[in-house]
């Protein structure tokens, strides 16, 4: 290996032909290998929609598209079986749509409570308070729910039983509420200091400023936020298989909240293991992974478009001409909303009680017709009665979630527990080798995920400009960070396990987690890589250090840190997922610990999946699995959340 | 440069701490070397089955077929996968359990997943054994001409509802006109009521992956397709945690899964109830009775046909009988 000597400008000048013509062309062949990281992310989604199409082509062609998609049975088993998804695609919506309900309101009022009325302590408590919430992994959602919020339910509202759209909506909707949270929030935070500042100086109480002014100047990001919860709701398995009770059937009428149904996600976590490999059950399986699929990416098409419009609307100088003026977009937002609040208040008055139908009429009559007698500083305090109500909720739900499985699964946790195999079917005995397989599962998928995401960032920030290419990969990152979990258990377990044969094994488990966090990965590395100021980039290349030179010992040194928190963040939450390994690499119980990627392993959600719902009387085991998962995880995010303060603070100070 | 030092040795540190208390875990405790499982001590040297030799702790006394073809050599570990029915999975699962209790090289790793899975997977050899609660069809036999089914054990299907329901018995017709929706209230059946509801019905039943729903339906529905709001459950022990919880609720299950937190009830026969008992099961006046299979792909060999002797043999039949479910006579 030549040595050569770094920031010596002399280097620039030594000029062996041979010497600079292989140094470019050893430049020249590091990016490429940049290129096919980043690449590799498109080509990952469209092999595995490839993959699923091949698949499920027998199907559509066999009951047609337009069958298939607006059939009103799904029964693959019957004697003539059907497959018509629409009850699920409705189900899909119709969970969605209470979640984003129950979200929406209770989210952004936090947000604002966050970023604008909380006092700088506070802020310290609510915002890791908010990451924790985020942390926890679903399947622990699932069994909170299932224990907890379906009993709730069945009980307060005196029901057959709790299994129902609503458990599953408002389950969905506290796992949706971090997201929409921390996303509002930095759009918040982030509208410039002026606009507040400016509407406070014309008079403008601390709410109407906030009302009329930052939210409003916030809005791309909220949109935005709300879009990124929604596609955590669509993508959702585990928790909704738990709780809504998994009947296909379309609500009846279609505003009853408190009937079964069954989403496209938890169809495929239900039957995936079921079916003969090249039947028509198993193309039908990858007929809902497509659509899935595809109401991902409209989801994050319009995603984009949204923001796109927002943006321009907000600066005022469109990037090109509109297609429509400004003043018909207004009205046409404007209508929208508001045809979409009428059609809200429609459905919630048919769907809710009696009681509370005609509360919120009064409510919003008195709202109507008081507002003029009332002050503004009036005004003022209800809303802001009503924002740290928001809050207090949130916080009550993170609350009780936690107490219960803390309560309960201290009990379980001793010596034992941890470092002895279960017994009894999980119902004794410890969960020792269901905690190392899940440590080895998360350490085999980052060590696959990190050096390509790495590479991929590295490509994307430090070797091209925006373009064609760049905007195909980004695509391409966006829609794996967006793809279910599930489609990646389904990938993983047709593509990894059946076709290529490497059945159920601890490899076929790290590369499907590892395909999953391979966007959270790249997008930290992006966002720590473009913190580094082009000045330093600048100064390493006037001083005659090639590219890779200037990115290995300047730009990627400092990025170490954010690159950490990235990997440590993935792990965290590759460690709770459940539907990715579920038929890619887990086994109930096993003796040994594996002594080859080839052996399946125990993981510790799936143990808590099972126990949960197969292994009746594993109460206290079920919890302390539970507890076990959630300080697992836990202990993760603070690790990272920790690094990355501590940086953040290196930085500032 | 000193801030660049502690940065990085705070990270490596970190770094270090995390892999460290990974390897930890999985190299300490290396393979073969974890804590047995069980009260019964292992044997001080890895036993080998010999077919007259003096009995390990809880060795099979006197294994039916004497020849023991080729048992679990010493020293040697040996891994068997087993997947299949919920309704077999606590018998096998618990004979297991003992059995590696008395051979510490075995490794015997079970999933369960209803019995269609399991039948499937045998078929295509991805598993060792496959368990099933229902009859293979023909259309299997024809695909898999090669299947050795073997039953361990007798069962009954019981139907179930929540302690708190007041009904003493139900008739296979009544049964029916549940299951197919035509029957929604308990009121509409004498002698049901559950106390403090509105007395609506819950069904509850398994998946398509289940060969105890194939019997259900075979067997109380005939042809017909249960109804579509039955809230479908992927195990028996699913199903009976959910009776266990909702009190209008009615399943099925195994006998096996037959416990204190749910009702099991007779099902009336000529003007006679007939409880779901083991011993009406054995001489089949209990009218849901079946078998239990393990089936192999080719006669089993090794550590396959060893565990499968094991489970036919007394010990393995104790534990059927332990279980609730019916030794085969």
């Amino acid at each position: 290996m030549i040595v050569k000597p770094v920031f010596n400008p002399r280097s620039a000048l030594i000029t062996s032909a041979g010497h600079a013509r292989y140094s470019l062309l050893e430049e020249k062949s590091i990016k490429t290998v940049f290129f096919f990281t980043a690449f590799f992310a498109v080509i990952v989604v469209t092999f595995i929609l490839f993959f699923l199409l091949r698949n499920g082509l027998p199907i559509f062609s066999q009951v047609g598209i337009l069958q298939f998609l607006l059939g009103p049975d799904w029964a693959p088993t019957a004697a003539v079986p059907l497959y018509g998804i629409f009850p699920l695609i409705v189900g899909t919506l119709l969970v969605t749509l209470g979640a984003m309900v129950f979200a929406i309101p209770l989210s952004i009022g936090c947000a604002i409570y966050i970023s604008e009325l909380a006092s700088p302590r506070m802020k310290n408590i609510l915002k890791p308070a908010i990451e924790l919430l985020a942390g926890i992994p679903s399947v622990v959602y699932g069994f909170f729910g299932l224990i907890v919020l379906t009993n709730f339910i069945r009980v307060s509202f005196n029901l057959a039983t709790g299994e129902t759209w609503f458990a599953a909506s408002v389950l969905l909707g506290i796992m949706a509420l971090p997201t929409i949270i921390s996303v509002s929030e930095d759009a918040i935070s982030s509208v410039p200091n002026e606009f507040k500042e400016g509407s406070l100086a014309i008079g403008a109480t601390r709410w109407q400023t906030i009302s009329r002014v930052l939210v409003p100047a916030a809005l791309s990001g909220i949109a935005a936020a709300i879009i990124l919860g929604i596609g955590r709701v669509v993508g959702e398995t585990m928790a909704v298989l738990m709780v809504a009770g998994n009947a296909a059937i379309i609500p009846d009428p279609i505003w009853n909240i408190f009937s079964p149904l069954r989403t496209l996600t938890g169809t495929l976590g239900i039957e995936m293991g079921e079916v003969s490999v090249g039947s028509d059950h198993y193309s039908a399986l990858f007929g809902v992974a497509v659509v899935l699929l595809i109401i991902t990416l409209i989801i994050n098409i319009s995603a984009v478009t949204i923001l796109r419009y927002l943006k321009e609307g907000m600066i005022g100088r469109p990037a090109r001409k509109p297609y429509i003026s400004s003043r018909t977009r207004e009205a046409l937002i404007r209508s929208a909303g508001m045809l979409g609040l009428a059609l809200l208040l429609v459905f919630f008055l048919a769907a809710a009680p009696w009681w509370l139908a005609a509360l919120v009429l009064l409510a919003g009559g008195t709202w109507y017709f008081g507002r003029a007698h009332l002050s503004e500083n009036q005004v003022q305090t209800i809303a802001f009665g009503f924002i740290l109500g928001a809050t207090l909720v949130v916080l009550a739900i993170l609350i009780i979630i936690l107490q219960d499985i803390i309560i309960h699964g201290l009990p379980a946790l001793s010596w034992d527990f941890l470092t002895k195999p279960p017994l009894d079917s999980g119902r004794a005995g410890g969960i020792f080798p269901a905690i190392v397989g899940t440590l080895y599962l998360v350490l085999g998928a980052i060590a696959i995920a990190l050096p390509l995401g790495v590479g991929a960032a590295i490509y994307l920030v430090e070797y091209t400009r925006e373009g064609r290419i760049t905007r195909l990969i980004r695509t391409g990152v966006d829609l794996l960070n967006g793809t279910p979990s599930i489609v990646f258990g389904l990938f993983g377990f047709a593509f990894l396990v059946l076709y290529i044969g490497i059945g159920v094994s601890m490899l076929a488990g790290q590369i499907t987690l590892a395909l999953m966090v391979l966007p959270t990965v790249i997008r930290t590395t992006e966002e720590s890589l473009k913190n580094i100021p082009q000045s330093l980039r600048e100064g390493s290349l006037a001083l005659g250090a090639t590219r890779w030179q200037t990115i290995s010992r300047v730009v990627l040194p400092p990025t170490v840190p954010g690159i950490v928190t990235g990997a440590i963040l993935s792990i965290g939450r590759a460690a709770g997922e459940t539907a990715p390994i579920m038929f890619t690499a887990v086994v109930f119980s096993s003796r040994f610990l594996p002594d080859s990627v080839f052996q399946p392993v125990m993981a510790l959600p799936y143990h808590l999946f099972i126990l949960a719902t197969n292994v009746p009387g594993s109460s206290t085991n079920k919890y302390g699995t539970a507890l076990v998962l959630l300080l697992l995880v836990v202990g993760f995010y603070s690790v990272a959340i920790f690094v990355r303060t501590h940086f953040q603070n290196k930085m500032r100070g | 440069m000193n801030a660049k030092r502690s940065s990085y040795l705070l990270i490596t540190m970190s770094l270090a701490a995390l892999l460290v208390a990974a390897m930890l875990f999985a190299g300490c405790t290396g393979n073969g070397t974890t804590a047995p499982v069980g009260t019964q001590a292992p044997p001080a040297s890895p036993t080998v089955v010999t077919i007259a030799a003096a009995p390990a702790p809880v060795a099979t006394t006197a294994a039916p077929a004497a020849t023991t073809a080729a048992p679990v050599s010493s020293g040697q570990k040996q891994t068997i996968k087993i997947s299949g029915s919920t309704t077999v999975g606590p018998i096998v699962q618990k004979a297991a359990d003992q059995y590696m209790a008395a051979h510490p090289d075995a490794d015997i790793q079970i999933t369960l997943g209803g019995s269609g899975p399991g039948i499937q997977a045998i078929g295509a050899k991805t598993v060792d054994i496959g368990m099933s609660s229902r009859e293979v069809t023909k259309d299997e036999m024809i695909k898999y001409p090669s299947f050795v089914i073997t039953p361990v054990a007798q069962d009954g299907v019981a139907i179930i509802v929540n302690p708190a329901n007041t009904i003493p018995y139900i008739t296979l017709a009544q049964a029916k006109e549940i299951y197919l929706g035509q029957l929604t209230k308990w009121s509409q059946i004498t002698g049901a009521d559950v106390p403090g509801t509105n007395n609506q019905i819950v069904i509850v039943g398994r998946d398509s992956a289940s060969g105890t729903r194939t019997f259900f339906d075979s067997t109380v529905l005939g042809t017909a397709t249960a109804s579509k709001t039955m809230l479908e459950q992927n195990s028996n022990g699913a199903v009976a945690q959910t009776v266990n919880q909702t009190p209008g609720a009615v399943g099925y299950v195994s006998i096996g899964f037959v416990t204190q937190d749910v009702k099991a009830l007779p099902i009336l026969i000529s003007q006679e109830p007939v409880q779901p008992t083991v011993a009406n099961v054995k001489d089949l006046s209990y009218p849901m009775s079946r078998n239990l299979y393990v089936i192999t792909n080719g006669q089993p060999t090794g550590l396959t046909g060893d565990f499968i002797k094991y489970i036919l043999s007394t010990d393995g039949q104790k534990i059927v009988a332990d279980e609730g479910y019916v030794p085969l006579s």
